[in-house]
């Protein structure tokens, strides 16, 4: 990431949080204004999916190329997926709370987003379990394809099973953002700043990862 | 040696063993009749109201069935690595073929599981089924999801540390869709309804699985 984009992202994270607090009216329907959590939490997911599918992309290159370089990034950006589930969670349950009066609920959404982070969560152990250092990073590349494959299923499929209490997401059966102009912006805007965010700090952990590597062999 | 061959010849291989040795086949009937046991015991065939019985009959029936499965299913690699002949197996036959055959053999444990395991419940706990032939598609579709992402699991982990407890904390996530969708399938077939979309689900998810474990055989089973 170069310096300049570094440099810019602070003040437009700053801007979006701004704008989110300030711009949109409350959405109809939500208590108080516990609808702007929409402008933290979907971003949230959205950073943690996006670094999901890149740590399978680089475990795909691993495999390729045989490079621990991607190994690096894999297992960064894996780490940091599970830092924004979390928040995620976090985010949801402090919705949950306001709305619905209680801080978990076992909602076919909210267990399945959990079950999203125990999977990646697997996958640090696994690669804890496995001692050769040659084996490990093939094994954890392996799995966290076969997770990414099977991913869809948990996120996608599962929740839509059974009935949810969750409000309707982005990428709803009509196929419309059922969102108005001011909420729009700061919602589109907010997952760019996110993934900016994502960015910077997967091009920090990656290069840690390797310095860990370089230290042990 | 056709590939259909090489894969039978290592379910054969597999059979052979566990009659002989039958660690898998006791821990997967023993578990499964335990938890059976203790269900019937704690609930009966009179313990839940009417309408309640569907759906919680259907959860605790695959409840049995994953966590059965689950005692016997990863031994498919793990056995190999145990007995050291994973090496020789390694040299000789392909990986894929290596994963195809035990697969069969898991998905062959798991229908007489569940062979053994429903009549006993049906029996135990008073459990009527609306539609026999949605339950016997939803075992086949389901099985198969199992048996794959079991054995594939199963690989991965057959040289990592504290394999038992790795295994289910890595596979309970990754079959969870598959075990949401085979429920609700199995609420409905106990209604009376073909849960045709709950069966397409399990399909997709046996097809994705299935694509995966083959891509990726290489890669968790050989150096």
């Amino acid at each position: 990431m170069t310096k300049a984009l570094k440099l810019l992202l602070l003040p437009y994270m700053g801007a979006v949080i701004a704008a989110a607090f300030l711009w949109p009216e409350p959405a109809k329907g939500f208590i108080g204004e516990s609808s702007r959590i929409v402008f933290f939490h979907v971003p949230c997911a959205w950073a943690a999916t996006l670094a999901f599918i890149v740590g399978a992309v680089y475990s795909a290159l691993f495999l390729w190329k045989k490079n621990p370089w991607y190994d690096d990034v894999a297992v960064a950006s894996i780490r940091i997926g599970l830092v924004f589930g979390v928040l995620t969670l976090i985010t949801g349950s402090l919705f949950a709370n306001i709305m619905w009066g209680t801080w978990w609920n076992w909602d076919p959404r909210e267990s399945s987003y959990l079950l999203l982070v125990f999977l990646y969560g697997a996958y640090l152990f696994l690669r804890a379990a496995v001692e050769d250092p040659e084996r490990r990073p093939r094994i954890a590349a392996a799995y966290a394809l076969f997770a990414g494959v099977l991913m869809p299923f948990l996120t996608i499929v599962a929740p839509r099973v059974t009935a949810s209490l969750h409000p309707q997401t982005v990428i709803n059966p009509q196929g419309k953002i059922l969102m108005d102009t001011p909420t729009r912006v700061v919602f589109f805007n907010g997952l760019a700043a996110f993934s900016g965010l994502f960015f910077w700090m997967l091009s920090i952990a990656a290069r840690a990862e390797r310095l860990g590597r370089r230290q042990v062999s | 040696m056709s590939a259909l061959a090489r894969a039978w010849a290592v379910c054969a291989k597999d059979a052979t063993q566990e009659l002989r040795r039958k660690v898998a086949i006791v821990a997967v009937f023993f578990f499964a009749a335990t938890a059976l046991a203790l269900v019937s015991f704690g609930i009966g065939p009179f313990g839940l109201r009417a309408e309640d019985r569907p759906p919680l009959l259907s959860a605790l029936l695959w409840i049995i069935l994953f966590f059965a499965a689950a005692t016997g299913l990863p031994r498919a690699f793990v056995a190999e690595e145990e007995t050291g002949t994973g090496l020789a197996l390694r040299k000789t036959i392909p990986a894929v073929y290596v994963l195809a055959g035990k697969t069969l053999f898991n998905y062959i444990l798991f229908l007489a599981m569940t062979a053994v395991t429903i009549p006993g419940f049906m029996i135990l706990l008073e459990w009527r089924i609306g539609s026999f032939g949605a339950l016997a598609a939803i075992m086949v579709a389901g099985g198969f999801g199992l048996a794959v992402v079991s054995t594939f699991l199963s690989a991965l982990v057959a040289r990592a540390g504290q394999r038992n407890v790795l295994f289910v904390l890595i596979a309970f996530p990754l079959v969870m869709p598959l075990l949401v969708s085979a429920i609700q399938a199995t609420n409905q077939a106990t209604n009376g309804q073909f849960p045709l979309d709950g069966i397409r689900i399990l399909i997709a998810y046996d097809g994705a699985a299935s694509c995966a474990a083959y891509m990726l055989a290489a890669v968790a089973w050989e150096d």
